[in-house]
């Protein structure tokens, strides 16, 4: 009985107060924004991951939130398109691998040259730390460093540390985002 | 898809739509929460836009195809198949439709039987490049193999589409594919249920997976031979196929390999048999139509096909009759005597209700016919015409007008048909088509000239249409001054002129100008000037021109204004227009500094150019209904298409020869030869020669290809030595500088003839290939530095007393016989042709080898046993050379002829003589 008055509870949420939201996750290729929108949505992680071609669409239920999530691809291709598919959106979550240092310079340039466009203005941006499992990584202060966050302005922005592979702090990213759910 | 033109009937009877209007409402994909229903309506209507010819334009299709894209995964099935439906459309104007492959390729996976797979695979290849199609290549290998034939279709159709972008990539699904058109699962019917009641793939029980399959299979394995014969006979095998349209692709597909190889043809034939019993009527008729399209088929071969062939005429479909009927005919238009025995059968058929079937039994039948029945047939179609449109009159008019050349004799009853039809009602098409069979009537059936002028003067009185009228005109003043009384076509040509328009007025000046020019008679002479003067008063200035301008040819004649008003000879027209558009269509500025120069095209008179006619005309397929031609095979070149292609070839030639500085003061090319094969077509190096005769210099034009892989052949030329060094003196030889493989390149060899301009040399050339062989480098792909010299022997040919004739035409052999052999010389030869299988054999075989034209229909014999053939062309010199060849045929010996040539010049004779003794 119980069981139905959850589901009965849960159907007037949907229908009454459901709130959709967009949000874009970009970053370089091989960042692990697949694997870690697989592991959002309950999937198992998979280490053959194959790079995106274009974009993945997957949806999130929180709650009476749905989340939208526009995974794209990041080979340099794809990279022109980030901006179009950023515009309007709830969030924006750049991801970054934090055990490939070689790649930060490309990182921070890439982002940078994203958060200078007007049509992006006042979109709250989270910047994740991916791959916290491996040995060789930076700390969430030094990446604040590398990516130059200080420096972004007109807008909310955080940092956080993760791993999708071993599932870590992968709450406080959900978190975050349903900040921004009613905006 | 897309159309290039816009549909202008699309609207009707629908809502309107427009582009705008949808662009603008398109903004309902970015609202949240989707609406499913909304948007696949809205969706349905750029559809329509597409299909109907509407172009978004790139920045409009690109916004568009960015909302869709939001419409991804969604719930909704419908709405995911209609997605991938418009985004396929879209797929060629937006740009950066790349993006959405990652997304379109998860529709595409899985085990579900979700209804949206299928489209999700074939939007997928359309917005798929070469560099990523590596990345979808599991996704395709298990589609292709997947267990619902609807999938697997989907997956072989795009494959097919991505054949020519990735080829290596999509060569490597051949087991797939194999396995598809071996598998005989069945649950197939497109449906394209847009039910949102289910969003599962309907049951499908058609086998059409089979086709595609089985024509994906051919794309990837069209240039290795051994792997499509192997391919026809594994499923060609009985049973192993059950889808019909498949088994078509098979018969195409074995009757080219018959075609491409004389050693497949038997294997091939077998099978292409064993399909006339098949138990589909579609498999029927493709295996009867490949056998009867097969090169040089024999009467054995086709015996069956016909057996077949005229149990349909007896089915009750309509369809079954008609395509059966349609094949039969165009047997009958090269073998008659194999489908007359379908006779009985295709007559009870004339009176069909269906006219298009009816209309080709009786072409049908006037072409199986002896000349014995046309007359029975002339009386059945003439209560017929009546009842049919001018379309089907059209052939029928056509397939008469061939008969008439082909059976001179029976001009009469013929002409009766044709003068009656031309009374008839009928568009202009129709009449073209009855006055043009008259025209040939009086070129070429001199028996017949008076009474079809007459029945034209007839028709002219009463003719609504100006073109006709001005042709006719044209045509009586060509040919009433040759006639007994020219008098009585002068009346009818003034009665146009006091009658008609000014167009027809101008013509009938003119027509009438030639009865004046040029005339003995004074009392006529006379007429034709109270008449012309009288024209000087017209209203119309082109009638006063013309009418002044012959008066004065009239008055103060000489041998110019003869030869202007007779103008018997004329431009090359094929040539001349040609020559035309190439200067006219010049990229090159510096062309158009000179002013086209007219005395470069070569002239020919009326004979020669009524004698290409003639050719053309008779050997054209007759009635114009001509079935559109399938398959892949190239059939054999017909004697028509042949006789079109050589005043092209010709000119190509001349063009070539041209083109080259050293050739160029030989002046015009007076004859070139058929290309002559030196070597087998399989051998290294491939070689043809073709003779060129100039006035006083001899061109060989030697084709070299070289089919050795990875190796150049460089400074290539020929040593072609004469075995008569007296008459032919070498000049000069211009090389080939480098032959890569398959890649053929020409040599030209001169010579002068030494003993000047009239004589006709004739020898035996040996011919010997230089060259300098190369290998290619495998890792640079340049040849190497050093090569080697070598040699390459090739047959021998003959320049030969046929290489200097051209054919020629003319109506009375009789006349000509007599009139030559009063003044020329004369030689006789008799041979013993054991290798000729029959009359008509020989006929063509000697035609094609004396290089003359058969003359009074003589080109088709009409008995078997017996033939005499006439034949008529003049040397490059312009000299007449005569010949009557009289045959007998007896199946022990062959064919027995007795070849007597008389020509106007001297040794002429003997010489045409000895090209076939
Ligand atoms: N060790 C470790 N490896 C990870 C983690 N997340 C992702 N990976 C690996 O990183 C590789 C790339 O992951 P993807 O998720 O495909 O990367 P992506 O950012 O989607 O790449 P593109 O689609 O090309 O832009 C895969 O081999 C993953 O297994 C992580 O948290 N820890
Ligand atoms: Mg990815």
């Amino acid at each position: 009985m119980a069981g139905l008055f959850k589901r009965v509870y849960d159907w007037l949420l949907r229908t009454f107060w459901a709130t959709e939201m967009d949000v874009t996750m970009i970053g370089l290729q091989n960042a692990g924004k697949t694997s870690l929108l697989r592991v959002l949505s309950g999937g198992e992680f998979a280490i053959d991951s194959i790079p995106t071609v274009g974009f993945n669409m997957k949806r999130l239920q929180r709650g009476h939130v749905t989340l939208k999530c526009w995974d794209l691809g990041g080979q340099p291709r794809f990279r022109p398109m980030w901006e179009r598919y950023c515009r309007n959106v709830n969030a924006i979550v750049f991801i970054v691998d934090i055990a490939d240092v070689d790649a930060l310079p490309m990182a921070r340039e890439e982002l940078h040259s994203l958060m200078n466009q007007p049509s992006l203005d006042g979109i709250p941006l989270l910047v994740l730390g991916n791959k916290s499992d491996l040995v060789n990584k930076l700390t969430v202060d030094e990446l604040i460093d590398a990516m130059d966050l200080k420096n972004i302005a007109h807008r909310e922005v955080s940092c956080y540390g993760i791993s999708a592979k071993e599932e870590t702090n992968l709450e406080a990213v959900l978190q975050w985002l349903m900040k921004f759910a009613n905006r | 898809m897309s159309y290039g033109k816009k549909d202008e009937d699309a609207d009707t009877g629908l809502v309107k739509i427009d582009r705008t209007q949808v662009f603008q409402e398109a903004r309902l994909f970015n609202t949240s929460p989707i609406q499913p229903r909304r948007c696949r309506i809205l969706l349905t209507k750029i559809g329509l836009l597409l299909y109907t010819g509407e172009k978004f334009p790139s920045t409009e299709a690109t916004t568009l195809f960015f909302g869709i894209s939001k419409l991804f995964q969604n719930k909704d099935a419908s709405l995911r198949q209609m997605v991938h439906l418009i985004i396929k459309e879209l797929a060629s104007s937006a740009d950066d439709i790349i993006m959405v492959t990652s997304t379109i390729m998860k529709d595409t996976g899985g085990s579900t039987d979700a209804i949206y797979r299928p489209n999700a695979i074939r939007a997928l290849c359309r917005i798929i490049d070469a560099t990523t199609v590596q990345s979808i290549e599991r996704v395709l290998k298990t589609a292709i193999v997947d267990k619902n034939p609807t999938v697997s279709s989907a997956a072989l159709v795009s494959s097919y589409h991505l054949l020519p972008i990735a080829r290596e990539v999509v060569k490597r699904w051949q087991s797939e594919t194999q396995e598809a058109a071996a598998s005989t699962k069945s649950s197939g019917g497109f449906s394209l249920g847009f039910s949102s009641s289910s969003a599962n793939l309907p049951v499908n029980n058609s086998t059409m997976t089979q086709y595609h399959a089985i024509g994906l299979l051919y794309q990837m394995r069209m240039h290795d031979r051994m792997a499509l014969v192997k391919m026809v006979q594994q499923f060609g095998a009985a049973g192993a196929m059950k889808n019909p349209a498949a088994i078509v692709m098979l018969v195409r597909l074995a009757a080219q390999l018959a075609e491409e190889d004389a050693q497949l043809r038997r294997p091939m034939m077998q099978l292409l048999d064993g399909w006339l019993r098949h138990k589909s009527e579609m498999v029927n008729f493709e295996a009867a139509k490949a056998i009867c399209d097969m090169r040089d088929v024999t009467d054995a071969e086709v015996s069956q096909a016909v057996h077949v062939l005229q149990l349909f005429l007896t089915s009750p479909r309509a369809v079954t009759k008609f395509a059966a009927l349609r094949i039969l005919h165009n047997i009958a238009s090269f073998k008659p005597h194999v489908v007359n025995v379908c006779n009985p059968d295709i007559e009870l058929l004339i009176s069909n209700s269906n006219r298009s079937i009816a209309t080709f039994a009786i072409t049908t039948l006037l072409k199986t016919g002896n000349e014995a029945s046309v007359d029975r047939l002339m009386k059945q179609i003439s209560g017929f015409m009546s009842e049919i449109t001018d379309e089907f009159k059209i052939t029928i008019v056509e397939a008469i007008r061939t008969l008439c050349l082909k059976f001179p004799s029976k001009q009469a009853g013929m002409l009766q048909f044709l003068s009656t039809v031309l009374r008839d009602e009928g568009g202009y098409e129709f009449k073209r088509a009855v006055v043009e069979s008259l025209f040939d009537l009086i070129k070429f059936v001199p028996d017949s000239k008076e009474e079809a002028l007459a029945h034209l003067c007839e028709f002219i009185e009463d003719c609504e249409f100006t073109k006709l009228g001005v042709r006719i005109l044209h045509l009586l003043g060509v040919e009433g001054p040759k006639t007994s009384q020219p008098t009585k076509y002068i009346r009818y040509i003034y009665n146009r002129v006091v009658l008609e328009n000014a167009t027809v007025r101008a013509a009938a000046v003119t027509a009438l100008a030639k009865f004046g020019v040029g005339q003995k008679d004074p009392e006529l002479k006379r007429s034709v000037d109270v008449l012309l003067t009288r024209c000087l008063d017209d209203v119309d200035d082109e009638v006063r021109d013309r009418a002044a301008l012959n008066l004065s040819l009239m008055h103060d004649e000489d041998e110019l204004a003869t030869r202007f008003v007779k103008n018997d000879s004329m431009f090359s027209l094929p040539y001349f227009e040609h020559q035309l558009v190439m200067y006219v269509t010049s990229d090159d500025k510096s062309v158009f500094d000179e002013a086209f120069d007219i005395s470069k095209i070569p002239i020919v008179t009326r004979e020669q150019a009524d004698a290409e006619d003639r050719t053309k005309k008779l050997t054209a397929t007759t009635p114009s209904l001509k079935p559109p031609k399938t398959g892949p095979t190239k059939a054999a070149p017909s004697a028509a298409d042949a006789a079109a292609s050589a005043t092209a070839t010709a000119q190509k030639y001349a063009q070539e020869l041209l083109s080259i500085p050293e050739l160029k003061e030989f002046g015009a090319v007076l004859k070139s030869s058929p290309v002559v094969g030196l070597t087998e077509a399989e051998t290294e190096y491939v070689v043809s020669v073709v003779k060129h005769i100039f006035k006083e210099h001899i061109v060989l034009q030697y084709e070299v290809k070289n089919t050795l892989p990875d190796t150049v052949l460089e400074n290539v030329s020929v040593v072609a030595t004469p075995s008569d060094e007296e008459e032919l003196q070498e000049l000069f030889i211009i090389q080939a500088e480098k032959l890569a493989t398959d890649e053929p390149g020409k040599i030209y060899v001169a010579f002068q003839k030494v003993n000047g301009e009239g004589s006709l040399p004739i020898s035996t050339f040996s011919n010997v290939l230089k060259f300098t062989s190369k290998e290619i480098d495998p890792t640079t792909g340049e040849p190497e530095e050093s090569g080697y010299d070598d040699e390459y022997e090739v047959s021998e040919f003959d320049l030969a007393g046929a290489d200097y004739v051209v054919p020629a035409f003319a109506s009375n052999f009789a006349h000509i016989w007599e009139q030559v052999g009063a003044q020329g010389e004369e030689a006789e030869e008799t041979l013993q042709l054991s290798g000729m299988k029959s009359i008509e054999d020989a006929t063509e075989q000697l035609t094609k080898a004396l290089s003359l034209q058969p003359l009074e229909g003589t080109d088709v014999p009409v008995n078997q046993t017996t033939h005499t053939l006439k034949l008529l062309g003049k040397t490059v010199g312009g000299g007449r050379v005569v010949a009557n060849v009289r045959m007998a045929y007896s199946s022990k010996t062959g064919v027995t002829t007795k070849i007597t040539v008389r020509s106007e010049e001297e040794g002429v004779a003997a010489l045409v003589i000895g090209s076939v003794a």
